[in-house]
């Protein structure tokens, strides 16, 4: 068993090595009236990974990287979640990130790790 | 045609899209707001634009698909909002409250809009326009010495998972079924449930800010005590307690959310329990419950119907082409060929190599003398089945569950009932021949799960149907409310709703029931402009 995971866990190793990063409490600073994504655009490796390749790639839906999928097709099937697909809004996926996203998987090759259905 | 896609299939996409798209709140007096004329509607959308800007706002029959796209039936379009409004800010919230308030508008707020079996994104009534709240994404605080986290709206569990590895935090999430598209708060204020120790979302927040109708904001618990640090530590604060009423409920706008999470445990090990016959959950319900009330297992156990499970991962017509339900014997066959039972549960200890070994063999040996097997990664691993519940129990990210909404074919069709119980043998039993009667009776196959918490069970019924076909979508809703109302009859109501319900379930839980709930709306949103419908609430 890895002693230094039970130590962390037990906090017998002590809460300095995680406190580094807590942002602390009381957070009172005004918020961007912006969505991070808006401010820094997703890449479309990322969001495939992070939401396409979740269902298209894992005995879900069928495989859609190496099917040169026209890039309009893409952002239409995106924003109207044809058949049992969700939907997905501007705001989840901004019109920007699925132009790129669109683009990429009309290009991508297929992955032979994935499983489609 | 170069591309992989045929012609016939792109052609079909196309024209599904433009029928859709011919649907459009202007153009269709009922999918405005009740009792809004056309002209007041533009002005509505014009104060609107003004506050997000103009790309924010959603109200064309081209900008509003998203939001009109979900798995239930809506034969009579009852659910199809009048557009939609995105604000990055809680600012922009109270502004568009300020003109929601003037022009009686009804705004049905959504944080991911992934409401799964529910009704995704739409109203419970047409000519809501959708308060989209997905671009308040921010996690405005993560106290990595007590665990708790503070996020908004739009923070979905998968943005979290990346910020805990990012930074290497020792905590687990806890996550619903489609973890990686939908918003922690949307899913812990709809009291959705997981299947770690930490399963029980509700019971896990602590601390929320919320938006009221009149632009008050409220900050729940510890949240207002000047220089306070305790907000996401202490849930109970001083005096009544406020948060639960902001849960399933058209009350407030809520911008904030606090969460505990889980330390993440050094050791973990998920277990499945293979039961061969449908009768078993009665054994195996009664088998869990001690050792949930005494913590034995601590995490949400799930019993898993085998077609529940096979539904996630086949098309209908891959087990069956007859006519009528799938028969038992052929079910039963599809899961022996797939390693699993009938009915297969899974529940996993977490801590030291020491604890689990001292754990392990009480809960074996309980769980065999029901006749199951008891089974580990040494038997099971690499079994879909298997892997994907051992993902969930660990918090872990998958969409696997989405594949049931395809059972019957391209057109998807889902709409979920889940009534809860005593976790008892007996009500298990009974449940399951009722679900069964009713279902069959309609010609939908019964496949279900019961998530087990300490005391009480979740019954979770997916009736998968195929959206596509008019008729089949008729049946599922007949289906749908002759289970509700007959469940009802014995005592057994749901504890959450598809917005197509909402109103036949608050029926259920009583007139005095009612009536409050609809003096605390009328005392704080005396316009009634925020989700009316919403649990029954008018």
């Amino acid at each position: 068993m890895d002693r230094h995971r039970v130590l962390r866990w037990t906090g017998a190793l002590g809460v300095a090595a995680v406190a580094a990063v807590a942002l602390g409490s009381g957070l009172s600073a005004p918020v961007a009236a912006q969505a991070t994504y808006e401010i820094e655009p997703r890449a479309p490796e990322y969001l495939y990974e992070r939401t396409c390749g979740y269902c298209h790639g894992h005995n879900v839906a069928p495989i859609i990287r190496g099917r040169k999928l026209p890039a309009a097709v893409t952002s239409a099937l995106v924003r109207s979640g044809n058949g049992a697909m969700p939907a997905f809004k501007p705001t989840e996926i901004t019109d920007q990130e699925l132009e790129a996203l669109a683009q990429w998987l009309a290009t991508a090759e297929a992955d032979p790790e994935e499983h489609g259905r | 045609m170069s591309s992989g896609f045929s012609r016939r299939e792109v052609m079909a996409i196309g024209g599904a899209i433009a029928g859709t798209a011919a649907m459009t709140p202007l153009a269709r007096a009922r999918m405005l707001p009740a009792e809004m004329d056309r002209d007041v509607f533009a002005g509505v959308v014009r104060e609107l634009r003004a506050i997000v800007g103009d790309e924010w706002v959603f109200a064309d029959e081209a900008s509003t698909i998203s939001y009109r796209k979900s798995g239930i039936p809506d034969l009579r379009g009852e659910h199809v909002p009048s557009g939609a409004v995105a604000p990055a800010s809680v600012e922009q919230v109270q502004a568009i409250l300020a003109v929601a308030n003037r022009y009686k508008l009804p705004l049905w707020p959504i944080s991911t809009g992934k409401n799964m079996g529910y009704g995704m994104a739409t109203p419970a009534s047409s000519g809501q326009m959708i308060l989209d709240l997905k671009r308040m994404n921010r996690i405005l605080d993560f106290d990595a010495e007590l665990g708790t986290i503070l996020v908004e709206p739009g923070v979905t569990y998968q943005q979290i998972h990346d910020y805990i590895e990012e930074h290497d935090l020792p905590y687990w999430l806890d996550v619903p079924t489609v973890g990686p598209i939908v918003s922690m708060m949307g899913n812990t204020l709809e009291r959705g449930v997981g299947y770690t120790p930490y399963g029980d979302h509700f019971f896990m927040q602590c601390g929320m800010e919320v938006v009221l109708a009149d632009g008050t904001i409220l900050k729940t618990g510890m949240g207002s005590i000047e220089n306070g640090n305790t907000w996401q530590a202490f849930k109970w604060g001083y005096g009544p307690y406020l948060d639960g009423i902001f849960t399933q409920s058209n009350f407030g706008i809520v911008t904030k959310l606090g969460m505990w999470l889980m330390p993440r445990p050094p050791v973990y090990k998920p277990f499945m329990v293979r039961s061969h016959n449908v009768e078993d959950v009665a054994a195996i319900t009664d088998t869990i419950r001690p050792f949930r009330m005494n913590n034995l297992i601590p995490n949400g156990v799930l019993i898993m119907g085998a077609l529940y499970q096979m539904s996630m991962f086949n098309r209908r017509s891959d087990l069956w082409d007859g006519e009528g339900v799938i028969p038992l014997d052929v079910i039963q066959r599809h899961a022996r060929a797939n390693d699993i039972g009938m009915w297969n549960t899974f529940y996993a200890l977490y801590g030291t190599d020491e604890m689990i070994a001292a754990m392990e063999p009480i809960l074996t040996n309980a769980f065999e003398a029901t006749g199951a097997d008891v089974l580990t990664e040494a038997e099971m691993g690499g079994n879909p089945y298997f892997e994907h519940n051992k993902t969930l129990m660990r918090g872990g990210m998958t969409l696997e569950e989405k594949g049931l909404v395809r059972w019957w074919g391209k057109s998807g069709g889902a709409v979920a009932f889940a009534p809860v119980a005593p976790a008892k043998g007996g009500e298990t039993g009974g449940q399951t021949a009722l679900a069964t009667e009713i279902m069959n009776k309609w010609g939908f196959d019964y496949a279900p799960a019961y998530a087990v918490g300490g005391r009480e069970l979740h019954h979770i019924i997916f009736l998968m149907f195929d959206k596509g076909n008019d008729e089949h979508s008729r049946k599922a809703e007949l289906c749908m409310e002759e289970m509700i109302t007959r469940f009802g009859e014995r005592g057994w109501a749901a504890y959450r709703s598809s917005v197509s319900t909402m109103d036949l379930v608050a029926q259920q839980y009583g007139d005095a029931n009612r009536e409050v709930n609809a003096r605390i709306k009328q005392a704080l949103d005396p316009n009634h402009i925020i989700a009316p419908g919403k649990q029954g609430i008018a």
